[in-house]
């Protein structure tokens, strides 16, 4: 099964990079142009349950690379068993600049809240999402909290640090 | 009932009351709560030492801060303690709301939440045994008895301070205050 789709992947699209690190897992790099037509590819051939979506922020690289998982639901009969257990590892790089791709929601919309939170925790933007809103966060923070140059102790420092304790008052 | 208490029941009824029958707000913070089931079930079976659970804090005057305070859930906490009755109790349970714990350096967790609302007694620990709540709450008896447990009143004297606290965690806050602010009422005075 991992080496149809593999297969499949490669003979369709042309810049796909797939690479088989576990029996049940099938890694798929590609382009961010190519992401959606890879979703929706998967997505017919029955990798129809989009399990996460997150980011990894590689600074050194200046680059977020995106990871979609896909499984696929329970399907019950004993053929399919083994290929239940099978994730795709969809992966892509965008640049650290000016983080933007287009939002997945068309083809699966459960991930809207994935992308709220990523755009609220690594500042990305998808285009077409139709509310990205705060999602976890209360305060306004200047940079994204999730991204590495983020100075957690330095920002704690600032905010928390400043606020009179009980023994200051009067 | 034991014979000694009664010159206590006699003499200040109001609070031997008050101290036996603690309403305990079901508000669960991070993960402290699992603790809960356990005290208020037959395991340890708090009713013994008059500790109920009730659901609204128009009912409760005790609150169980359990676990890690995020900087949405102190906007919660707030809202809940202004609504308590009093007089009200709030104690701090497990290391999380005392100073950090763990989280000492997130950048969306509220280290030391004495600052924000008044606390009236700690349990430390990460996490605590729920035979400590019970040590807690036969402390807080002690306080009680002896006039310290006093964090409403002293919400109430220095409300302008927990306010200013509050709204430099949180921002602009978008409730009245609880109590007149002092510094209003000067103003009106000098109008």
């Amino acid at each position: 099964m991992n080496e149809s789709i593999k297969e499949q992947l490669e003979w369709t699209f042309k810049a796909v990079v797939v690479t088989i690190p576990e029996d049940t897992q099938t890694v798929v790099s590609v382009e961010k142009d190519q992401v959606l037509a890879v979703l929706r590819f998967l997505k017919g051939r029955g990798f129809d349950h989009l399990a996460l979506v997150s980011c990894v922020d590689w600074i050194e690289e200046k680059e977020f690379e995106l990871v979609y998982i896909l499984t696929r639901y329970m399907q019950g009969d004993e053929e399919r068993k083994y290929q239940e257990r099978l994730h795709l590892i969809v992966k892509t790089r965008i640049s650290r600049q000016n983080p933007q791709l287009e939002t997945v929601i068309g083809i699966f919309p459960n991930a809207e809240p994935y992308e709220r939170e990523m755009h609220e925790l690594f500042g990305i933007n998808f285009e077409g999402h139709p509310r990205l809103t705060p999602l976890l966060l209360e305060r306004d923070y200047k940079i994204p909290p999730f991204r590495k140059d983020f100075d957690t102790r330095k920002y704690v420092e600032e905010i928390f640090g400043n606020i009179p304790s009980v023994e200051n008052n009067k | 009932m034991d014979r000694n208490k009664i010159a206590k029941w006699l003499k200040e009824p109001a609070k031997m009351a008050n101290k036996y029958s603690l309403h305990v707000i079901y508000f669960c913070t991070g993960c402290g709560i699992i603790e809960i089931p356990p005290v208020i079930t037959s395991r340890w079976d708090a009713e013994r030492l008059g500790i109920i659970p009730v659901a609204t804090p128009r009912q409760a005057n005790l609150f169980l801060i359990t676990g890690y305070v995020s900087v949405k859930t102190l906007r919660a906490i707030i809202r809940t303690y202004e609504q308590m009755l009093e007089p009200k109790y709030a104690i701090g349970f497990g290391s999380c709301p005392i100073n950090g714990g763990m989280y000492w350096d997130s950048y969306n967790t509220i280290k030391h939440l004495d600052k924000y609302i008044p606390i009236d007694g700690w349990i430390a620990g990460c996490m605590p045994r729920p035979e400590a709540i019970f040590i807690a709450v036969t402390h807080l008896w002690t306080l009680i008895d002896k006039g310290m447990a006093n964090g409403y009143i002293r919400y109430r004297e220095n409300y302008e301070f927990y306010r200013r606290n509050q709204e430099m965690a949180l921002g602009k806050l978008d409730w009245p205050p609880l109590y007149q602010i002092r510094s209003d009422v000067k103003a009106v005075e000098n109008e």
